[in-house]
């Protein structure tokens, strides 16, 4: 008969014991953000999407060897300049359905060329847009950066 | 009261109802299926089904370089990614007879540890999720758990698949001012697990919840394989920190918690207890690290001797094994992986034979499983 009294009481204890912790932490200052319409700035080496500086890859192909899931393409052609023999990139792709963003690429790259940037925000509409990025353009992440980089107004009500 | 005996005779006992709990449950912690056999409200016997996560990353270690395979670590126990990585590096390591030096040493200490706090938050908080304490307390270790990942962004670039450790010494050297990050992080869980300990351990609902709850004894714990802090909850000690030191755990003063009967309460204690073990660690760790370059390049080609190596090393689940066999190329011949999570599992259904169906979940949430590493 009285078990059940004892229960209830101690029951209630115990939540009014939980319940302080829970009112502390309601005057505490918010630890999240209000994210669309702030947003953090990423870390320094933060692995986001692949991206290229055409002008310093030598074409090694040590990218295209290290890369675990085969998610970069890379080919190249020899070209005479001014009688000397000279490669040139036909076609560099990235698949960013295949990359696990293991960051791989950039640490075995000499001349700094590949690297991976500081966007997050990555999704798309389509598959295809995913498929083959061409690193050589440099407008592939226009649709991107324009959300990455651009903070949105702040809401006017 | 003539009614209730009535209903238990043999002749009066209804049919036993089949239930899927899952492969899209919010209590199984991912695509777990479970085939409940049900008495009325007794679960009377249970097969748990796998396979909806089979990623098939042994096969997948055979046609990679040993370099190339660390990232796959990382989705294994997708809470724990640097203990994995740590195991898979120091197996290989020790395949090739590959010396590392001394900072790299307490840096990969340091940061495992880091990983395991982060790794028992997430588990305190989804079981206290589980048994219905709606999203207060989960999000209380996830702010917790936040700090440890901003540090892990900060050093090696990502917050879930780190890739960090490298065979040899790990990716980047640890960032300036990372010590004062550290020990502040160290006063600060401290307070918070006595918060801990008045939300929940103590709480008289959470303690009827989960006391005499799936008891787990010795015997059955030893015979199925299980480890970690499910084993140690039964009061078996054993700690591969402890019993077979790798790393440089041997230069560092920690207890290992045990429980005393077994129970989902014990299990919740045990790793409430391991994150202050895990703390003092990291505290002792942070003032001794030398000086020297822990950086280790990854466009090497490694060729080990033919030769086969396991090695096991403590995850927060458990024992994890990794046994490599190699045939003197530079892929391996095979990689099996031993998860401590699979073993764990498959003691469920000797535990929640008996109970409610509301009991189950609070014993698979005190098992604390993640199916990246189950199903592999």
């Amino acid at each position: 008969m009285f078990r059940p009294i004892k229960v209830f009481f101690l029951s209630a204890l115990s939540l009014l014991i939980g319940m302080k912790v829970t009112i502390k932490n309601l005057f505490s200052p918010p630890v999240t953000l209000d994210y669309p319409n702030k947003k953090q700035p990423m870390k320094k080496n933060f692995r986001g999407m692949v991206d290229l500086k055409p002008p310093a890859c030598v074409i090694c192909y040590q990218c295209i060897k290290i890369c675990p899931t085969a998610a970069l393409f890379l080919s190249h052609k020899t070209v005479e300049q001014d009688a000397k023999k000279k490669n040139e990139i036909t076609k560099f792709t990235f698949n960013a359905e295949l990359c696990c963003f293991c960051g791989l690429c950039e640490e075995v790259c000499p001349t700094d060329a590949i690297y991976l940037n500081q966007m997050y925000e990555v999704s798309v509409f389509s598959h295809d847009d995913l498929l083959s990025i061409d690193l050589m353009d440099p407008k592939k992440y226009k649709h991107l950066d324009d959300r990455t980089v651009n903070q949105p107004e702040p809401n006017p009500q | 009261m003539e009614q209730v005996e009535q209903n238990k005779s043999p002749e009066l006992r209804s049919e036993e109802l089949v239930v899927n709990m899952g492969p899209q449950h919010p209590s199984t912690h991912g695509v777990l299926y479970l085939e409940l056999r049900l008495d009325g409200e007794i679960v009377v016997d249970c097969r748990p089904h796998l396979g909806y996560l089979h990623r098939s990353i042994e096969k997948i270690a055979e046609n990679r370089t040993y370099i190339q395979f660390v990232p796959f670590t990382d989705r294994l126990d997708y809470l724990a990614s640097m203990n994995n990585n740590l195991g898979y590096v120091l197996a290989v390591e020790k395949l090739l007879g590959l010396p590392v030096n001394e900072r790299v040493q307490y840096i990969r200490t340091i940061i495992v540890e880091l990983n395991r706090v982060g790794s028992h938050l997430v588990s305190i908080g989804t079981f206290a999720q589980d048994l219905g304490a709606y999203a207060t307390p989960l999000f209380y270790c996830f702010r917790d758990r936040e700090k440890i990942v901003e540090l892990f962004d900060e050093l090696c670039g990502s917050r879930l698949t780190y890739n960090y450790m490298r065979i040899g010494g790990v990716q980047n050297d640890l960032p300036p001012g990372v010590d004062k990050i550290i020990k502040d992080f160290i006063q600060y869980e401290r307070k918070k697990l006595d918060e801990y300990n008045e939300l929940l351990t103590y709480n008289a609902i959470f303690l009827s919840r989960t006391k005499k709850v799936g008891i787990l004894s010795k015997e059955t714990a030893i015979n199925y394989g299980v480890t970690g802090p499910c084993l140690r909850a039964t009061g078996f000690k054993w700690d591969l920190r402890k019993e077979e030191p790798y790393l440089i755990y041997d230069r560092f003063k920690f207890d290992i918690p045990v429980g005393t009967m077994g129970d989902s309460w014990d299990r919740y204690k045990v790793r409430l207890e391991e994150i202050q073990e895990s703390l003092k660690i990291i505290e002792q760790a942070i003032g001794a690290v030398p000086e020297g370059n822990p950086v280790a390049k990854v466009n090497k080609v490694y060729k080990p001797a033919a030769g086969e190596v396991y090695l096991r090393t403590e995850n927060p689940r458990g024992e994890l094994g990794f046994y490599i066999v190699s045939d003197g190329t530079t892929k391996p011949y095979r990689n099996k992986i031993r998860s401590p999570s699979f073993s764990n599992l498959s003691v469920l259904p000797e535990l929640i034979r008996g109970l409610n169906v509301s009991d189950a979940v609070c014993v698979l949430g005190s098992i604390d499983i993640v199916m990246g590493e189950i199903d592999r």
